[in-house]
């Protein structure tokens, strides 16, 4: 046996090129079909935890799916906004806590979530150091934010532009960082917290300037009345909030128009969320509430479909596969006549002789098989991160 | 040690047909075998060693009546007992020097390949000038080089009986003395016989006898000639 | 498996390895024993202390000598805000810092939400705004809203609700409680609009825009002016003042605190006496809000006896 398999060993060898391929495309066809299902699988486990986690979500109308990524996973992709006033009506409502959301901004490639300090308790999320962000301008980062951009608490983040040409409105505030999240393994642990009041500075809603009233700012003022005094765009305006400057930082027109992107509603009990939810049901209405597990759901039989003729596909594309690997065997025992003949003259025995030609079989569907299991692990511990961020891009 | 009698051997296809009444080579002896292509010259290489069956007469080689055998038990008698050398060296491309040298030990289980097999091996080549190329493949030699590996190869497990078919044939004249040293100096040193089909007559006085295959005319039976007793 | 495994182990590691940075508050004790109640004012904390007793543990961590309303906590402060298990606030805009803070809405109750009608506007405030026609920013409510006692008995009931939302099981105590803070409330009101009534509408001057509920809930007539306590007035604050008594002839003026002897002095001269009317924002150094209350009513009374009538 051993002889066998060192002959047959050393035939692959010296037709590397010719191993490889077999090898890579029996791997293929081996790995492709298990490799999807476990990304699958995977994925839709993570999936389907984070929006079982999430009872109710109230956005505007429009896409449910755009909603619960955006809310879940903070995707780029932002549905249409939806007012403040909206928290407040679920919160008075008495059926259910609201939490706001306002996924809209990022820093680099990370999302800022606007959202209050609900939102930390309610997805039991503690910290390894710091504390919660306290006053505006401070901002709580994810295990994974302070691992890739190197910071602690104490140091800054600054928020990146909208569009690379918006430089006139969405304008980059700089962060303070009070705390950092223990790793959660969810989409939080990429995600950068803020106060939802933040939120809307870095949008440019609420700022802080000069005291229009003092002598230094007299260049910034417009015009003056007894009880006005109107500021023409010269007026400096702050982009990082600190101690000295914060007790200026102010919110102009009414909070309750302010926008979020989401709210999300944990109701007090089932019959609490089942009436809430009866309160969106009217055509007429502008928002609507969403259980994330129903859409979810509906994603992930969507993605079961997909993979159903990606198998199929495989495994027609397998089967043609192996038929050529079959020709080839037979072609490459052809081309070796002389030499089955020399080693059959000289004594080998043809039981021998054949087990050294099915040894080489064995061992590249061996090495495809051990590739292809080493493959999966990978896409085991990987591919769910891969796939997410492509749906979240 | 290698005894013939009364045997006919035809092919399936063709009417190709080699007819020998009696035949007898002696332990030790060193034959060459000469005629014109297509003679069967090779055709009787086969049969000794019992690669080819006749279709009637025996052949015995080395006491055993071989014609008579099962494929299988053939073979386990051909790998131990004989050492086949051929024209075109018959090395396998994928594997280095020393792994064409060890082959047959690797091919049947007759034989055991253990480490006193493999410091023969090194031995051996290291005797014949080839002791610093056991790595190289064989598309890295030269055509004597080849041929010296598949001489090794034969010899290795020390067979009795050598049959070469014109193991010169694709040499220059050094490389050719070069190989029949080592085949006759073996066959001196160990008692051996061998048997070589060749071409050359000039190397034909090295041997102890020359038969000339036009003794066994390979014609269609109508056309026998009426001397078929070969010398003895 | 085993390199995830592994990484959730590190992870834990390093998790228990970390310390904590501990918030530089006074609020540092144990996370255990009764739930937490943190106030804007000291009032607030009055009324939590006289309603709840030792069943909760009252916190207003402004230091002694600054204004809770104009008070601008650090942000560790905030953060003990922010563990609080119930944080009372003015309302009316009071504390202006709670904006620009980050509190758990769902522990945050407005005592004046349910007196929102009662607010009164700040007719004086100068606004800004961007542009001729742009974003502006709205006139301030005044907020020393317990000067008027019915309000503040209006307070009280709102920091009862929701004393009782956290210990229900004390309710019955706690109403207990509320029923005497009301009491000595509705007797500081009653004594507040017996003395009004003697006042009428005797102009008065207070040194500072902080008395409109005291105004407003007991018809006073009153104007203010903008002089600190413990600072002389400069020559353009009693132009300020000259200007206001011309149409407003007061005789007396009502300090938050005590005035230096020569602010007062320079008052008396031009025929104006001075009387102490502390709003008591913070906690005093002796008493508590009742007692300093009703040290402002006998002032009142002192200075406007029945029989000056």
């Amino acid at each position: 046996m051993r002889d066998v398999l060192y002959l047959a060993w050393r035939y692959l060898v010296y037709h590397r090129l010719k191993t490889a391929i077999l090898v890579t495309s029996i791997m293929l066809i081996i790995y492709l079909p298990i490799g999807l299902n476990v990304v699958v699988e995977q994925s839709a486990e993570h999936l389907t935890a984070r929006a079982e986690a999430t009872p109710l979500l109230v956005g505007a109308k429009g896409s449910p799916l755009e909603l619960a990524l955006n809310s879940l996973y903070f995707s780029s992709e932002h549905p249409e906004l939806i007012d403040y006033s909206e928290a407040t009506m679920v919160a008075d409502s008495g059926l259910a806590d609201a939490i706001p959301l306002y996924v809209r901004f990022r820093s680099r490639t990370h999302p800022i979530v606007g959202t209050s300090l609900d939102y930390f308790s309610f997805r039991n999320l503690s910290f390894a150091s710091g504390r919660p962000m306290a006053v505006l301008g401070e901002c709580v980062v994810g295990a994974t934010v302070a691992e890739s951009l190197g910071v602690q608490p104490g140091d800054a983040i600054i928020s990146s532009s909208e569009t690379v040409f918006d430089l006139a409105s969405v304008y980059p505030l700089k962060m303070k960082v009070s705390g950092i999240l223990q790793r959660a393994f969810t989409p939080d642990d990429e995600a950068i917290f803020v106060d939802v009041k933040t939120a809307w500075i870095i949008e440019g809603l609420g700022h802080g300037h000069q005291d229009l009233a003092r002598p230094e700012a007299v260049s910034g003022v417009l015009s003056r009345s007894e009880d006005n005094i109107v500021a023409n765009a010269s007026v400096v305006q702050f982009n990082e909030i600190t101690e000295d400057n914060v007790d200026s930082f102010h919110f102009h027109g009414d909070l309750a128009d302010y926008p979020l992107t989401a709210v999300l509603a944990v109701p007090r009990d089932d019959k609490s969320g089942v009436i809430l939810r009866g309160r969106y049901t009217d055509a007429g209405a502008t928002s609507q509430i969403i259980r994330p597990v129903t859409v979810i759901d509906e994603l992930l039989d969507t993605i079961l479909t997909i993979q159903q003729f990606i198998v199929a596909a495989v495994i027609i594309v397998g089967l043609a596969t192996i038929a050529t690997a079959a020709l080839v065997f037979m072609l490459s025992l052809r081309l070796r006549r002389r030499e089955i003949d020399t080693m059959l003259k000289i004594g080998g025995s043809r039981p021998r002789v054949a087990a050294m030609l099915l040894a080489e079989v064995f061992i590249v569907v061996i090495l495809s098989s051990t590739l292809a299991a080493a493959m999966t692990l990978v896409t085991w511990r990987y591919g769910p991160s891969v796939i997410e961020s492509f749906v979240l891009a | 040690m290698i005894e013939i009698g009364d045997l006919r051997f035809s092919y399936d296809e063709g009417d190709f047909l080699l007819e020998i009444p009696q035949l007898k080579v002696a332990d030790g002896e060193t034959v060459a075998i000469v005629g014109p292509s297509g003679s069967g010259k090779t055709t009787l290489l086969n049969l000794i060693a019992g690669i080819a069956t006749p279709r009637s007469g025996q052949v015995t080689t080395n006491g055993y009546k071989i014609s008579e055998l099962q494929d299988a038990a053939r073979r386990d008698f051909r790998i131990a007992n004989i050492g086949l050398v051929f024209q075109e060296f018959e090395l396998l491309e994928y594997l280095n020097v020393l792994d064409n040298i060890l082959l047959p030990y690797r091919i049947n289980r007759t034989l055991q390949l253990d480490k006193s097999v493999r410091v023969r091996a090194e031995d051996i080549a290291e005797r014949v000038g080839i002791g610093d190329k056991l790595a190289r493949y064989a598309n890295q030699l030269s055509h004597g080089e080849k041929q010296r590996v598949a001489v090794i190869r034969a010899l290795l497990v020390q067979p009795p009986l050598l049959l070469a078919d014109e193991p010169t044939g694709n040499l220059d004249p050094l490389n050719k003395d070069r190989v029949l040293d080592i085949l006759l100096q073996y066959a001196t040193d160990n008692a051996a016989t061998l048997i070589t089909v060749t071409h050359d007559h000039d190397i034909l006085h090295r041997f102890q006898r020359v038969i000339d295959f036009k003794d066994f005319y390979a014609y269609g039976a109508e056309q026998r000639p009426e001397n078929v007793a070969g010398p003895m | 498996m085993s390199v995830n495994l592994l990484k959730i182990f590190a992870c834990v590691l390093a998790v228990a390895a970390c310390t904590q940075d501990e918030p530089a508050s006074e609020d540092t004790e144990a996370m255990q024993g009764p739930p937490r109640v943190y106030t804007v004012n000291y009032p607030l904390a009055y009324f939590a202390e006289r309603i709840a007793g030792d069943s909760v543990k009252v916190v207003f961590p402004a230091p002694a000598e600054v204004d809770p309303a104009t008070w601008s906590p650090a942000a560790e402060i905030i953060a003990d805000y922010q563990r609080a298990d119930l944080v009372l606030l003015n309302g009316a805009g009071y504390a202006d810092w709670i904006q620009r803070a980050t509190l758990s809405q769902s522990r945050l109750v407005d005592t004046s939400a349910a007196l929102a009608d009662r607010l009164i506007p700040v007719v004086d405030s100068v606004t800004h705004s961007h542009g001729p026609g742009g974003d502006h920013s709205h006139q301030r409510t005044a907020f020393t809203t317990w000067l008027d006692m019915t309000f503040a008995i209006g307070q009280a009931r709102a920091v009862f609700d929701a004393l009782v939302r956290l210990r229900p099981e004390n309710e019955t105590d706690f109403r207990e409680r509320l029923t005497e803070l009301e009491k000595d409330l509705g007797e500081l009101d009653r004594r507040l609009k017996v003395v009004a009534e003697r006042i009428g509408d005797q102009p008065l001057v207070f040194s500072h825009p902080v008395y409109q509920y005291l105004v407003s809930g007991y018809g006073l007539n009153g104007r203010s002016v903008h002089w600190e306590p413990h600072e002389t007035p400069g020559n353009d604050q009693w132009r300020e003042l000259s200007n206001a008594l011309a149409s407003h002839a007061a005789a007396w003026m009502i300090w938050e605190d005590e005035p230096l002897a020569e602010t007062e002095n320079r008052l008396e001269a031009i025929g104006i006496r001075s009387l102490v009317f502390r709003p008591c924002g913070n906690r005093p150094a002796e008493g508590s809000l009742v007692s300093v209350m009703l040290d402002n009513v006998m002032a009142l009374e002192q200075a406007f006896p029945a029989s000056a009538l």
